[in-house]
């Protein structure tokens, strides 16, 4: 639990504001005594001191939510940070499973934290809610125990009862999240392909297939919907009728004058949080199944799927008043490389497809080129020697030196080695973020543009490298965005460089000044090419076809 | 302040098409208020006839009486509950799919500067917000207002001044209460706008994910993160303050009202104006106000989150592409002319033009390259043909018709873009080839074989996931290959589309694109020389301007020109292998 100081104080402040109200029922009983007697006096007395308990009330809900929101916050976002940072790790015992579309893996970030957050303030609730309940139903008893017994009982049962719908409960939100992950599904991909479903005509068509989408979610949310709201409006309405029940077995002793208003009164001040316990015990109950949902499907993102991973505590400064210092970059150290030697190393998805075994060595400041046709498994090569092939089982090994690599993900990063992914992907911000992705001092930067060919660029944009090339680098053309991308696995100099089709965006002038700067650099290079530019520098040229060399 | 005026207006427009279904609504919601309000009056019979010396079997009677009353208005309560979400559901379903067909009509310009991730949390996440206020709050605030309106009416059945009391104590209530919300509005907005763009960043960096991780990048992803964390903290708590200042308002209000109850009834009871079965009417009618209350207190996270989403659905429908779809002019018929006249193009908030005094002409029915450095504008030319931006001056004509003067559908229809980077959507093969629309399966299959995929043409079914899992960039390509196969039009812009794939598919596809071009204009943007061997014409593009142009014969002849350099330089180093 985090923040122990906030989240404490929280539910120590939160207990007087759940708890005045037995004293304020109290209080409204006394009152109607005092007019049953005529005392008139007493009455004013009473109002006076309901108003100070009442004033009381509020001032400890103050402090109390304020710490509370505090506390919950710092939970969320830990919650938030140890999936992001599970499937951001380059290797190391936290990495997790990657996240096959990040919009579909969005609702982990919103929604189920959201259920997680809700159990936790249901659980505040209820803690105090039975206190009440108990406290409460001594008072009452004391003056009418079988009325008391009338008004409590039902309550409890609904409680109970409420608890028989749980299994279908989760049953409807699971259909409803996933109708709901649909219709979020296809939104997303057409705000991301806008161009696309315009220059296709296909407006017309897609919105008909988001139109039955929705149709679906509402089916879903209506079910879930009611359900949820059944439960809990049995719980309110229920209140009225323990009323009933408890005036009914109280119909002697009210015609002999034993129960009156003033008991009455005493109730009705407590039946509104005494009708709150089942209420909200069925909604924790719901909500325990809820976020349940939410836990597993949010250990999906988290190392080895356990939901330990999903809890790890940590203290991220992110109230107002806090300094937030950069993170040091977690790079392992450098180790100039010699040699590197890919023994028997395969790759295969779960149909079978998949690369190897392929076994190949490069020598220092080497240049070495990977060719072969679509779908020849060249990218799920690079992918699994660097060992971020996911989705796939992978066997044999990778030798640095000499030296078997135990965690090729964790190794293989700056500055040991740097890989430029076909479709790169950049982020909205300035370009010198793109590129070094934490601080580098100013020379680094510059001689990072240089060696990708993008100084010309760089001098044509009014703001140089504090240009903000807009989401996902969209205010760049397509060679730039591949240049910036190159920017950003040269700059810090790695031993091994690994380039999936660097020149796919690149034209015939540009990509003959880079590979001139990459063999200047001295760096080892392993490419995927077709270019006769690229084959004509390559110390050894391999030629993959079905998965393996030829 | 035109901003409530606005929301209201909007949730009007929202309503009407279904307003049969909410009158039903309100007069479930209307029974159910009755009978809570019958309820107390039974109550203080039963005390003012106990201290009569009503027998047993009446004050039993009449609990039993108030018991079914209770029942009842349970009943007709999740009734009223089911009909909420049916139509708010209904209603908000028409408004998702008018809000992406109106954003996907927006221009080039405004999907550049918003994340996919925003204009998700605007079209599912806002109008989710907007469903949830119709669904839990409209019928809740309905019943509120029967409530309230038949409290009155009870009361001054009793005792006039009774009635006058409460209306004071009610104007009270009404006065404090939209005092306090205009407030927790406005911090709500904020915090909404702190989660949009804290759920944006999470959603570029899990999209950059690969990159990050194999960069070693994960912590300064995470500083950001943080960054943004703490943005959406600061706009919490001080939501929650507002939010406080409105739960003061309403148990604050309760809490009067009791001690009025008590003391109007230290007043008037001893003096026989009305029974102590009034009094505790009273008190009952306080506690009344309670659950609306209440309901209104849970229900207002809803409640800010809807009117911020209101404000900003309206908006962004209110928001007009700067690409004016007013032309009337039907499509020429055939292969069109693209002619370029003196077209100039500057983006917003850019000082330099990326496009200068172009002036071309592209005869009809022929195969045109495109070349020049990247950067250099070809890209933006191809855009002004599609008409996904607008030239800043000049203008260019298809067909001989200004493409301003052509109904979008119609161009759109007509023309087709073969993209670097293909987009593919969660869907199978088949919906990533019709793009969802209605095809016969032969005709999917067919244009599938004439990409050169034949392996998935006898596989329409298989599951495609967004961002292409599953396929190559090769074969993402040649899936929007078969998309302009199927829908056969008049002219094809190929912006750098064989970039990506392997010289042996480009070899299979070669020929397919020839044929794709047969009988219709082609502009094919491409800086690999070897995709242009067969083009009829070729424009050399430098800087934003036109520096050459001329037939692709003529060009490569002539010794001097920027073509023939290109090809000597590209003859040297772009002679592409194969095997």
């Amino acid at each position: 639990m985090h923040h122990p100081r906030s989240f404490w104080r929280g539910y120590l402040f939160f207990g007087g504001f759940f708890m005045t109200p037995l004293v304020s029922g109290w209080l409204l009983g006394r009152g109607f005594r005092a007019l049953e007697h005529g005392s008139t006096g007493r009455v004013y007395a009473i109002a006076a001191g309901l108003a100070v308990a009442e004033s009381c009330r509020m001032a400890s809900l103050y402090i109390g939510v304020l710490g509370w929101v505090r506390s919950m916050s710092h939970m969320a976002t830990f919650l938030r940070a140890n999936m992001l940072e599970a499937q951001l790790v380059s290797g190391g015992a936290l990495a997790g499973t990657p996240a096959g579309s990040a919009r579909e893996a969005i609702p982990h970030f919103r929604d189920d934290v959201d259920d997680v957050i809700q159990l936790i303030d249901g659980a505040l609730d209820l803690s105090y809610g039975l206190v009440f309940l108990a406290i409460g139903s001594f008072i009452l008893a004391r003056m009418n125990a079988p009325a008391t017994a009338a008004l409590v009982l039902p309550l409890l049962a609904i409680g109970v009862g409420a608890r028989l719908l749980d299994g279908r409960i989760k049953r409807y939100r699971a259909l409803d999240r996933a109708a709901a992950s649909a219709v979020t599904g296809l939104v997303g991909d057409l705000m991301a392909a806008a161009t696309t479903v315009k220059v296709n005509a296909a407006t017309d068509a897609v919105t008909a297939r988001l139109a039955t989408l929705t149709e679906v979610r509402r089916h879903t949310a209506v079910r879930d919907r009611v359900l949820d709201e059944g439960v809990q409006a049995l719980g309110r309405g229920v209140s009225n009728v323990a009323f009933g029940l408890a005036l009914l077995v109280s119909a002697k002793a009210l015609s002999e004058g034993r129960f009156g208003a003033p008991q009455m009164a005493v109730m009705v001040g407590y039946l509104g949080w005494l009708s709150f316990v089942p209420r909200i015990a069925g909604r924790v109950m719901a909500r325990r199944k809820q976020a349940g949902v939410a836990i597993e499907r949010m250990s999906w993102l988290v190392a080895r799927n356990e939901s330990a991973n999903l809890v790890l505590d940590q203290d991220l400064p992110i109230e107002a008043h806090q300094d937030r210092p950069r993170r040091r970059p977690r790079r392992p150290e450098r180790v100039s490389l010699e040699r590197l030697d890919v023994i028997d190393l395969s790759a295969r998805f779960p149909g079978g497809s998949g690369v190897g075994p392929v076994s190949l060595s490069l020598p220092r400041a080497s240049f070495t080129v990977v060719t072969g046709p679509i779908g020849s498994g060249k990218t799920t090569l690079l992918r699994a020697l660097l060992g971020i092939a996911t989705n796939t089982s992978m066997s044999g090994e990778v030798r640095w030196n000499g030296r078997t690599l135990d965690d090729r993900a964790a190794f293989l990063v700056p500055p040991n080695a740097a890989f430029l992914p076909q479709v790169p992907q950049l982020i909205s911000d300035t370009l010198a973020d793109n590129i070094a992705l934490g601080s580098v001092t100013d020379e680094v930067l510059a001689h990072a543009l240089h060696l990708a060919e993008l100084e010309h660029d760089i001098a044509a944009m009014g703001a140089g490298t504090s240009t903000l090339i807009g989401p996902r680098g969209l205010r760049l053309s397509g060679g730039q965005r591949q240049r910036v991308a190159t920017a950003r696995a040269l700059v810090h100099l790695p031993e091994l460089v690994v380039l999936d089709d660097l020149s796919s965006a690149l034209d015939v002038e540009t990509e003959v000044r880079l590979w001139d700067n990459l063999a200047d650099a001295g760096m080892t290079v392993l490419a995927v090419s077709h270019r006769a530019v690229a084959f004509e520098r390559a110390d050894q040229v391999l030629h993959l076809e079905g998965g393996v060399l030829r | 302040m035109s901003e409530p005026r606005t929301r209201w207006r909007a949730l009007g427009a929202l309503l009407r098409p279904d307003l049969r279904r909410w009158v039903v609504l309100g007069a479930l919601v209307a029974a159910a208020a009755a009978l809570g309000l019958a309820g107390p009056l039974v109550v203080r019979r039963i005390i003012d006839q106990a201290s009569h010396g009503a027998t047993v079997s009446t004050l039993a009677w009449m609990a039993g009486l108030y018991l079914i009353l209770a029942a009842v208005a349970q009943i007709l309560d999740l009734g009223g509950v089911w009909a909420a979400t049916t139509s708010a559901w209904k209603t908000t379903n028409g408004i998702r799919v008018t809000m992406a067909r109106h954003v996907l009509g927006l221009d080039h310009e405004f999907h550049r500067t918003h994340t996919p991730g925003e204009l998700i949390q605007r079209v599912d996440g806002d109008v989710t917000a907007v469903s949830n206020f119709l669904s839990l709050v409209v019928p809740k605030a309905l019943g509120a207002l029967f409530l309230v309106t038949g409290m009155v009416g009870v009361l001054a059945v009793l005792d006039w001044r009774l009635a006058i009391g409460a209306l004071g104590y009610l104007a009270g209530l009404a006065v404090t209460l939209r005092r306090g919300r205009h407030r927790a509005v406005r911090e709500m907005q904020d915090e909404m706008s702190a989660l949009a763009k804290l759920y944006g960043g999470i959603e570029e960096r899990l999209t950059a994910s690969e990159d990050l991780r194999a960069l070693g990048a994960s912590q300064h992803a995470m500083s950001r993160f943080v960054d943004e964390s703490a943005g959406a903290m600061a706009t919490s708590v001080n939501s929650e303050r507002a939010f406080i200042g409105l739960w003061w308002r309403i148990q604050g209000a309760l809490s009067v009202g009791h001690v009025i109850a008590l003391v109007t009834a230290a007043i008037l009871v001893p003096r026989g104006t009305i029974t102590l079965g009034t009094a505790f009417l009273l008190l009952q009618y306080v506690d009344l106000m309670e659950r609306p209350l209440a309901d209104m207190i849970n229900q207002l996270e809803v409640v800010q989150k809807a009117s911020g989403a209101m404000i900003r659905v309206v908006d962004l429908l209110e928001r007009q592409s700067t690409i004016a779809d007013t032309g009337t002019t039907p499509w020429p018929p055939g292969a069109p002319t693209i002619e370029f006249g003196d077209v100039s193009l500057r983006y917003a908030g850019d000082d330099e033009a990326v496009l200068e005094q172009v002036d071309l002409v592209l005869p009809a029915g022929q195969t045109v390259g495109v070349v020049g450095r990247s950067g250099s504008g070809k890209t933006t030319l191809s855009r002004l043909v599609l008409r996904l931006v607008e030239a800043t001056t000049g203008e260019v004509r298809l067909g001989g018709v200004p493409i301003a003067d052509l109904p979008l559908a119609e161009l759109r229809g007509h023309v087709a873009l073969i993209p670097q980077e293909v987009e593919l959507f969660g869907g199978t093969v088949r919906d990533n080839v019709t793009l969802f629309a209605a095809a016969d399966d032969a005709d999917v299959a067919e244009a599938l074989r004439r990409a050169g995929l034949p392996e998935l043409a006898t596989d329409l079914d298989r599951p495609l996931a967004a961002g292409g899992t599953g396929l190559s960039a090769g074969e993402a390509q040649l899936i929007a290959l078969a998309r302009v196969w199927l829908r056969n039009p008049d002219l094809i812009v190929l912006d750098e589309a064989t970039a990506r794939i392997d010289p042996q598919t480009e070899a299979r596809i070669n020929a397919a694109v020839a044929e794709l071009c047969h009988g219709r204009t082609v502009v094919i943007i491409a800086h690999r020389l070897s995709t242009l061997s067969d083009v009829d014409r070729i424009v050399v593009v430098d800087d934003g301007r036109v520096v050459e142009h001329g037939e692709r014969s003529a060009l490569a002849a002539d010794h001097d020109s920027h073509f023939a350099r290109l090809l000597r330089v590209g003859l040297e180093v772009d002679r592409d292998t194969v095997g």
